[in-house]
């Protein structure tokens, strides 16, 4: 057995389970950490509107215009951190206040008019001053005396920047440890699920020859795993009913030499006895050449019925006459069957793709025993009748029905219908199995049907295949 | 007829050896192969009886030696009833083949076959004792009587006419009769012969067909 191409289910389900989590776990996180940058977003640009507007407010002061000019400082103080920059500045002048503690290069941008409501569209943003986001919006003020102001405020997003980054750090983490756990979880799990086949394993482990009437127990195996044993079973039962059949003829064969070799031995111990004529001598050997004559037959029907290798036993195959065979068939028996008192009736067209040999071993088989039960003053017909994909051969007699019980076990080996009545050494109980040997080789049918009297044997050869 | 029977097993060579010479043939054994194919390369023989299964050097070995020599005529023994093994053997340029357990007079008359010289030219008329047979009228009479035969009567009387003096087994009768090449179960050749003596000895004095028991039937003016 190659090991190398077999994987192992519970691995690889276990890597599925882990590639799933880890992919709808990130997938969650992007979707989340996206939802937050947009949220943070919206705060800041809130709060730099709220800024502008807060200064609108206190612009209109003229106070609060001087507090500007004489201590700026108060306003750089205002805004808190590094981060923020502040501009206000009449259109064409110099600032009257700046504040840019990162000295960053304030783009510029077009202010929002004086009566315009500032609302989250103006502001702009700019992905990357000096690699940090920054966003910055732009207003007209009216200060009164001073006239027309431009204020400009901006933040850069260092904060932001850093605790998104973080978010995306523990996003992967967590998606990885989740992926791992159930990774594991996953290992775990299905390997407890396949117990039930590792149980069941052990268990065909244990059916041998010995005990071939034990059956897989279904009993708490998964529902899935039904059909699988069931199907077992059934296997089981063919092979335990074939292994049967097979000591069955093992046994059956052994009985059928026994009468031979008891005839053999009892005779020949008998005639050593004592002195006899030479004509008794004689007598005994003719007697012992027939019985020997029985074992040879026997013998070379087992070695028929065994032989199954249908390339080898059809190397003659070939289209053969009906009406020759059947011709054939009725002339060898004109005289067996004129001393049982029965007619033989032939006839048949088209052609049979047969090994010769083989198709009249067959045909003689079945008239065999057609003359054999067959009724005095009565008719043996042996009828060819060819059909689209073969031809049907029939050998029907009139006598007895045969039981209906009876008629399925027919074809088996040393099957007989009435024990005493027919053991005899012209039957050995295989002629009909030696048909089921021939039919199967040739790729054919038989059957037999018996009914009111008439008991009608039919073979089945496919035609010839292009 | 000069006969080499080459057979490892004693009592098997003893009765072929004993039985070929009371047919009147010359015959030599040979115990095992190496044997076989010495004596067989040293003399002239008409045919050859060669057990397959021997120690020392087996029947295909002997087989093949002895056809790169000489092309007498070989029929060989096997107890295995294998198509491939038969085919084998006929590959070889065996001329024929016997399965254990087989009739002595199955393998006499092969070896009468085998050893027959050139198609024998088929006798047109055939005069046995008062019994005449025109062949190509298919006409039969008896002395002075015409009988009336059935084809294969006629075919069965043909036989026993061609091969006097012969035992004729069974299965032969069967095979040259009928083209039954097999063991049949039935008593088919026994009824045939019966219902033909009816025909051609029972009302006759002199009996043509006998039975050899155990054996099959012999065609022959003297009992």
């Amino acid at each position: 057995m190659n090991t190398r191409r077999h994987y192992s289910l519970t691995l690889r389900l276990a890597l599925i389970f882990a590639l799933l989590a880890f992919a709808l776990l990130a997938t969650l996180g992007v979707a989340l950490y996206r939802e937050l940058e947009r949220e943070l977003i919206m705060r800041d640009d809130a709060a730099l509107i709220y800024r502008i507007d807060q200064l609108r407010n206190l612009l209109n002061d003229s106070n609060t215009l001087d507090l500007i000019k004489t201590k700026p400082e108060l306003f750089q103080n205002m805004l808190g951190n590094r981060e923020s920059v502040l501009s206000i500045a009449a259109p064409g002048q110099k600032p009257l206040l700046t504040v840019n503690p990162g000295n960053i290069d304030l783009p510029s941008i077009p202010p929002v008019p004086k009566n315009h409501e500032l609302t989250l569209a103006d502001v702009h943003h700019f992905p990357s001053i000096n690699g940090v986001p920054f966003a910055t919006v732009a207003a007209s003020i009216d200060s009164g005396d001073l006239g027309s102001l431009q204020v400009t405020t901006g933040r850069l997003m260092t904060e932001r920047t850093s605790v998104l980054a973080s978010y995306r750090l523990s996003v992967y983490i967590l998606a990885s440890i989740a992926a791992l756990i159930l990774a594991l979880v996953g290992y775990l799990l299905v390997h407890r699920g396949l117990l039930p086949l590792r149980r069941l394993a052990r268990h065909a482990q244990g059916i041998g020859v010995g005990n071939l009437a034990e059956r897989l127990d279904s009993h708490g195996a998964p529902k899935e795993l039904l059909p699988m044993i069931d199907s077992f079973n059934t296997m089981l039962e063919r092979l335990a009913k074939g292994f049967v059949q097979l000591g069955q003829v093992s046994t059956d064969m052994a009985h059928e030499l026994r009468t031979p070799i008891n005839n053999l031995l009892g005779e020949t111990q008998v005639a050593l006895q004592q002195h006899r004529s030479i004509e008794s001598y004689q007598q005994l050997l003719a007697s012992n050449v027939e019985e020997l004559e029985r074992l040879a037959r026997m013998l070379d029907n087992m070695l028929f019925l065994a032989r199954t290798d249908p390339a080898s036993a059809l190397r003659q195959r070939q289209e053969l006459s009906a009406w020759d065979e059947v011709e054939r068939i009725a002339e060898y028996f004109e005289g067996l069957a004129g001393d049982a008192d029965i007619s033989i009736h032939a006839e048949g067209e088209g052609v049979i793709w047969a090994e010769p040999m083989l198709l009249r071993r067959a045909l003689a088989n079945l008239c065999a025993n057609a003359i054999k039960y067959g009724a005095p003053r009565t008719e043996l017909e042996i009828r060819a009748v060819p059909s689209a994909d073969g031809i049907h051969l029939r050998v029907s007699n009139q006598g007895e029905t045969i039981a209906a019980e009876h008629l399925p076990r027919l074809f088996e080996r040393f099957y007989r219908v009435d024990e005493s009545r027919e053991r005899s050494a012209q039957s050995n109980g295989l002629g009909l199995s030696i048909v089921a040997t021939i039919m199967q080789l040739h790729n054919g049918r038989y059957s037999v049907s018996s009914e009111a009297g008439v008991t009608c044997f039919e073979l089945f050869f496919p035609r010839r295949e292009d | 007829m000069n006969i080499l029977v080459v057979e490892d097993e004693p009592k098997a060579g003893n009765y072929l050896l004993n039985g070929l010479q009371e047919l009147g043939y010359s015959v030599s054994l040979a115990r095992d192969g190496v044997d076989g194919l010495h004596q067989a390369l040293e003399t002239a023989f008409d045919v050859i009886v060669l057990d397959v299964m021997m120690p020392k050097m087996d029947g295909w070995e002997v087989l093949r030696r002895l056809r790169k020599e000489a092309d007498t005529p070989v029929l060989f023994l096997t107890a295995r009833d294998d198509i491939a093994d038969r085919i084998k053997g006929l590959e070889l340029g065996a001329d024929d083949y016997l399965i254990k357990p087989f009739s002595f007079a199955e393998l006499v008359a092969r070896l009468r076959t085998l050893t027959r010289r050139g198609p024998s030219r088929e006798e047109e008329q055939l005069q046995i004792a008062d019994l005449q047979i025109d062949v190509l009228k298919r006409r039969v009479t008896r002395a002075g009587t015409r009988i009336t035969l059935t084809n294969k009567e006629f075919a069965l009387l043909h036989l026993f006419a061609t091969h006097q003096d012969q035992v004729l087994s069974r299965s032969l009768i069967a095979s040259r009769v009928w083209d039954m090449n097999f063991d049949s179960d039935t008593n088919v050749v026994d009824v045939a012969v019966r219902r033909l003596r009816l025909k051609i000895d029972d009302p006759f004095q002199l009996k043509l067909i006998h039975s050899v028991r155990g054996i099959g039937y012999r065609f022959d003016t003297q009992p």
